[in-house]
Formats: C-alpha cells, structure tokens, sequence
C-alpha cells in the first residue's frame, strides 16, 4: 500500500520535473507570464512528490535514505529542486530554472533507463548503516549537493550571457539572455550558494567522519568516496580563495564552479560505479 | 652573513604568507589524494596493492596517505596556514575592535557611498538612532566642526577565516597524536575466551596496555521479520584476572576502556566443545569452516571443524574431521549433535556442547580523536562566522554648511558580497530619511 503510493509519487515527480524543465525554457522563449506560473508550481509538485516518496520510504524501511542508488539519486533531486526552488522565490530569479531543472530531470532519466524495479525497492541495510549520525550525513549532503547544481546553473547562465554580450551584439531586447540577471548579480549570487553550501558540505563530512569512528573506529580512512568528497571540498575552497585574494570573479569563478559539481557528480557516480570502497554500501 | 640569513628567513617567510602556494598546494594535495584513488592502496585492498608496479610500490603510491612525502606537503600547507593567520592577526584584530571613525572625507569609502542632506541635529540623532534600532555598534568622533562615525554589525564574523585556517592546523595536531602515541588492532574470539591485549593483532603502533579481554558472549541477532537486527558482545575487561568492566557492544555501540576502545567489527560463527583428557577437561571453542584448529596437547591430532549446513539452525549439529601429523587427508571424521560425545583416536573424548559466537573486534586507542573533534567544531563554527555572520561595516562624516545645516555622506565597506553591502546602506539612508521627515 505505502510502497504503491511511493512508487506513483516517484512518476509524478518524473511528470512534474519534465514539465517544468520544458515550460522553464519555454517561458524563457515567449516570456509567457502564465507559463512561467505553471513552471514554478510544477516545481513545487515535483518538490513535494519527492519529499512524500522519500518520507514514505523512510517509514516503510525504517532507516535513512541511503541503501541504494535509488534512494540517494532521489534525496539528490529532492535537494537541488528544493534550493533552487528558495532561490527563484529569493531572488525572483525564474530564468535559472531553465539551466538547472535538467539535473534531476537528467538523474530521474537515469534512474528510469538503469535501475530495474529490483534495484529500487528498499533493503536492508548492514548494522553499520543504523544511526542517527547518517541521517544528518545525508541532509547535509543534500542540500550542500543542491546548492552546488545551483551554482553549476548561475556559472552556465554565466558564461552564456558573458559568451553573447561578447560577441558584440548587445544583448538584444529579445534575446534570451536578456532575460538573465546582470553578470555581476549572477557571479556574486553564484558566490552566496556556495558560501552556504560550503559550510554544508564541511558538516556532511564531519558527520561521515563521527559516523564512521562510531562503526569502525577511524574517522578517516581515505576510502575513495571520502577522498573525492575532500577533493570536491578542496575544489571550492579554492573557488572561494581565488576570487577572494585574485579577484577572480567573473569568467573564471564561473568556469570553477561548473567543474566544481563536475567533481561533486564524480564523487557520486564515479566512486559508486568505478571505484570500490566502504561506499559500496550506497550502490 | 647576518644581513643573508636574514633575508632567507624573510624570504621563507614571504614564500610561506603567500596565499599562492597555499593554493598551488591544496590543488596538489587535491590531485595527489585523486591519483591514491585510482591505484589499489594496501589499507583497502592489499591483494590488488600488490600487483602494481614494484617501482610504484617502492614511491609509496600504494600506501600514499601514509608516504613522508604526502605528510609534507600536509606539513607545508599548516606552515603556509600559521603565517598566513599570524600576518593577517593584527588587522583581523583592528577591524573588529579598533575601529576608528573617519577624520576626513577621503577616509569615507569611496565605491558605495550615498548622501543625505537635513539639519545638523535631527540627522546626528537620526543617523545614532537608525544604528542603534539596526543593531549596530557605534563608534563617534564629535570634533566641534566635524562630526563622523564608524558602526560595525557582526563585527565577530572578522574571524570567521582566522579560525577555519587555526582548525586545520589542529585536525593535523590530532591526526599526528593519534599516528605517534595511539594503536590499531583487530582480534576474533569465540564465546568463552580470554586473551591478553597484548596478544591482538596490530596494524599499527603498540599496544602498553596490560588488561585482559573475556568474551562473555557473542550473538548474531536477527529481528523478526528476518533481517539482521546487530551482533552483540558481552565482553569483560580482566585486570589480574579481576573483572573490572563489563558491557554489551554492537556495531555502531562500542566501548571503551581507559582510552582504549572495542568496535564491532563482524562476527562469525563456530562451535563448543569440551576435550577430555584422562579426566582433564579442556574448553574448546572453534571457528565455523577450518578457520583455526585444536591441537591436544601431547598429540598430532589437529580438530577442524564445520557448521552441518543442512542441519537446522536452532539446533545445529557439526561436522569435524581430525588430521594427523601434516597428513593432507583426515584419518577420522564424523558428525555430533549437542551433547553428544565421540572418542578421538583414543587420546581423548571430545563432546560438542553447541554453537558458540565468534566475536570479530576493532580495537583502538587514539588520544588525538579529542583533538580532532575540536578541530571539526572549530572548522564549522570558523565557516559559520564567515559565511552566515558577514560583517558590514558603515562610517560617514557630516560637514555643516553653516551651523544648521550639513551634509552626511555615509559608505559601506564592500566586503565579499558588493550586492548585499550596498543593500545594507540602501536601507540605513532609507531609514535616516524616513526618520528625518
Ligand atoms: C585547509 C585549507 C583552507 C580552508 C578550509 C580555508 C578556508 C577559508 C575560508 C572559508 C575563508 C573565507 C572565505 C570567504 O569568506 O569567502 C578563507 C579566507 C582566506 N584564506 Fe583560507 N582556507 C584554507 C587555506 C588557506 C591557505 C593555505 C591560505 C594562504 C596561505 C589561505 C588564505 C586565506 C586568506 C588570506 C583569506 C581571506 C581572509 C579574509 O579576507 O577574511 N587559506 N579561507
């Protein structure tokens, strides 16, 4: 009964998150008041349906939402949707929707194409995996992971007005672009989400680590997922040092945070799938 | 001489408070942990470590987070982290409690200023009053002629980065305590069992300690609807043979004694049994599948033993076979139920008193993990402070025209985020004018 009602969320949530996307370029395109309406309120549907799915597979498998790719995959799209959909209200910044709705439309698609029915019901999880540390290890990641794509869409709005003004051609009154915030809006929005994600994603680590001394007695044992963790975290330090000391705001800080979620993806498809490690309990 | 080593020290000095080093070193740091991902390391799994290269193995890539050379560089980012914090200490320090008010009209700051124009005496009380309501800390200079002042709100987020940078440096203080003075170790018992601390298994530094571990019981609980609820341990601490702690571990629950600390680590299964030798009666406890054997003493007669697989799992029988000598086949074998006994090659009579649990336990000192903790809350309060707590900082200067009327010109200090400073001076002259009508 709960698992059906978590599985009809989940198309739901697939529903509304293509939709959105859709209707987010298409308003970006006819500039439609209407449309733009629907989109955010798709968004919040699909925000909604994720977060019952994730609460409904919480109380039907009676731990936190990391068994498998599934459920981790999932609490990802729930988090980027959910951060972006406070910044668009914040910063009444409805374009952005357009460069990051295809994340977690990207990511469901993956779920859909490489997971069977099987890979996605919930398991059981190894004595290791029950306590409360992890349940904050996990909404710590995801909200510092949905920061990140935030940012990673404000660097590719970025980088594309940046690409069309210099180009000569003064964004015309027309053109898309000419719907996007100022470039000095957009690097410096670009700075706050990661200055709020950053402190985030220090606090996913510390609790992986108190988690892990509790279970094994070594809060750090440079297992690959903890490792990329530290190298995405080292990444971002230097975004915020760079732009800080060298002034590299703009252009570079941009470029930074793109290969930034580049890195934040690796951390989680490049270990879970390429590398092994304690992690491999997430697969 | 002494002019040069001055100008090394200098010079090291500069090379270490430069903030491009400690970036080229975090992204070598970065990198070089990114490669240790890539090539199978011993701590993870030692059998693959061993395959690679032998040139690769003697640099120290397949234990690279232990290498001198990846301490170093861990090594110079703290130096690089020390000077760059005690260069920067003095300003940090001015700019949250030394604050001066602006003597001029070229000290007020130039990029984000705003003007409002208003009566001397309204506008002096309106501007200290708006700061106060706005929560700000203020700071005036009244000189007859020129009146300014300097207002700082969450003036303590100044510290924000100072204390970030300090944390690191004291996560590396707490992994090095924990490198030098602590102990790694992992050992299995069956129920029953006692064993020295000494005697574990070490996988690292040694062991001092001197009490004695007994496995009081050792469980693989299942909850009801079959999954695996944990394992448990009951296990005592032995001082001279005295028991002096007790408790019940699981995974995710472990203990600790006097520093020293007992993780669930796994658990398997294995079987009771009691030998006796001419009246002489020994307990022997052995792991499921051959993994460990009893030799009698006196004899060549080694036990194995096996769990008997179609054998009902509340009451389960054995298998056991014993060898002789280094004899590759078994010269007896049979199977016994709880309570039964068999005679082995007449040396001595062996009775199966039922399953026992083997216990598998982490064992670990590490005086640095203290150290560590404060570092992690020193790293989270420092980046809370710096990106939750921004300091904004307003100073302005009021010139009189004549003794009625003035001129306020107020700036911002543009911190990191040039857009929300210039809001927060938006809405104090907003304020001030709002009041002064
Ligand atoms: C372990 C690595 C490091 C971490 C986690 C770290 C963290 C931080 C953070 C969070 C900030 C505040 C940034 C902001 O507000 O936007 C900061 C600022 C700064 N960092 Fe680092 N940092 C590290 C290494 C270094 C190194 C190696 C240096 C130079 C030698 C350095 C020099 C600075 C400087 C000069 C600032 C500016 C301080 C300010 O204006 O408040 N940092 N750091």
């Amino acid at each position: 009964m709960l698992e059906s009602l978590e599985t009809s969320m989940f198309y739901i949530l697939v529903m509304a998150c293509t939709l959105c996307m859709v209707l987010y370029w298409v308003w970006l395109g006819t500039k439609k008041e209407f449309v733009g309406r629907l989109a955010t309120s798709l968004t919040i549907i699909a925000v909604i349906a994720s977060t019952v799915a994730i609460i409904l597979r919480m109380i039907t498998s009676g731990h936190p939402p990391l068994s498998n790719g599934y459920e981790f995959l999932l609490t990802f799209c729930l988090g980027i949707m959910a951060v972006y959909l406070y910044a668009e209200f914040r910063y009444k910044l409805r374009s952005l929707g357009a460069f990051v709705m295809p994340i977690p439309f990207l990511l469901l698609m993956f779920i859909i194409m490489s997971m069977g029915p099987e890979e996605r019901i919930a398991q059981a999880v190894p004595p290791a995996l029950k306590s409360q540390w992890l349940t904050f290890h996990v909404i710590t990641a995801m909200f510092a992971y949905g920061a990140f794509a935030v940012s990673f869409g404000l660097g590719i709005m970025y980088l594309l007005k940046l690409s069309k003004e210099d180009t000569g051609k003064k964004a015309s009154p027309q053109g898309i672009v000419s719907r996007f915030p100022a470039l000095e809006i957009l690097d410096e929005l670009a700075y706050k989400v990661v200055g709020f994600a950053f402190p985030l994603l220090t606090l996913c680590i510390i609790t992986g680590a108190i988690w892990a001394n509790y279970a094994w007695g070594t809060y750090w044992s440079w297992d690959p997922k903890e490792t990329w963790s530290l190298i995405t975290w080292i990444i971002y330090a230097g975004y915020l040092h760079a732009r800080l000391m060298y002034g590299w705001k703009g252009k570079r800080a941009a470029w930074m945070a793109v290969f930034g979620f580049a890195a934040v993806l690796f951390t989680f498809f490049g270990v879970n799938y390429f590398l092994p490690g304690l992690h491999s309990y997430a697969q | 001489m002494v002019e040069d080593s001055k100008s090394l020290t200098d010079r090291l000095w500069g090379a270490f408070s430069s903030m491009k080093l400690g970036l080229a070193l975090l992204g070598i740091i970065a990198f070089v942990a990114g490669i240790g991902t890539l090539i199978p390391q011993t701590e993870q799994d030692p059998e693959k470590a061993k395959a690679v290269g032998q040139l690769w193995q003697t640099m120290g890539f397949t234990h690279l987070y232990n290498t001198f050379w990846f301490r170093l560089l861990l090594g110079f980012l703290c130096i690089n982290l020390i000077v760059c914090s005690l260069q920067r200490l003095g300003g940090i320090y001015r700019r949250t409690f030394k604050l001066t008010p602006p003597s001029n009209l070229a000290r007020v700051p130039q990029k984000t200023r705003k003007v409002v124009q208003g009566e001397l005496v309204p506008l002096r009380e309106s501007v200290q009053e708006v700061l106060k309501q706005k929560g700000y800390r203020l700071t005036l200079n009244d000189q007859g002629n020129s009146w300014s002042f300097i207002a700082v709100k969450r003036r303590l987020g100044n510290w924000g980065s100072f204390i970030t940078h300090l944390s690191f440096v004291v996560l590396v203080i707490g992994a090095l305590l924990g490198s030098i003075l602590g102990f790694k170790g992992y050992f299995m018992a069956g129920a029953g069992n006692t064993l020295s601390i000494q005697a574990i298994q070490l996988s690292k530094g040694q062991v001092t300690d001197t009490f004695s571990v007994r496995i009081n019981s050792a469980e693989d609980r299942m909850l009801p609807n079959g999954e695996r609820d944990n394992w448990y341990t009951d296990m005592s601490i032995l001082e001279n043979g005295q028991e002096v702690a007790r408790k019940t571990l699981s995974v995710n629950h472990p203990f600790a004694y006097k520093g020293v600390t007992f993780y669930q680590a796994n658990f398997a299964n294995g079987a009771s049994f009691t030998a006796d030798m001419n009246g002489q009666k020994t307990p022997v406890i052995l792991q499921d599948q051959g993994q460990g054997y009893y030799q009698a003493p006196g004899t060549d007669l080694y036990l194995v033993t096996a769990i008997d697989p179609s054998s009902s799992s509340q009451k389960a029988d054995v298998l056991f076979q014993i060898y002789k000598g280094s004899g590759a086949d078994p010269i007896q074998s049979g199977k016994l139920s709880s309570g039964q006994t068999v005679d082995v090659q007449g040396k001595y009579k062996l009775t199966f008193n039922g399953l026992a649990g083997f216990t598998g336990l982490q064992v670990k000192k590490d005086p640095g993990v203290a150290v560590i903790w404060l570092g992690c809350g020193l790293l989270l309060g420092g980046l809370l402070l710096s990106f939750y707590w921004q300091p904004v900082v307003l100073s302005g200067i009021l010139q009189s025209e004549n003794e009625i009327k003035g001129t306020l010109t107020v700036g911002v200090l543009s911190g990191k985020a040039t857009v929300s400073t210039r809001e927060a001076l938006e809405q104090f002259v907003s304020s001030v004018t709002k009041m002064l009508r």
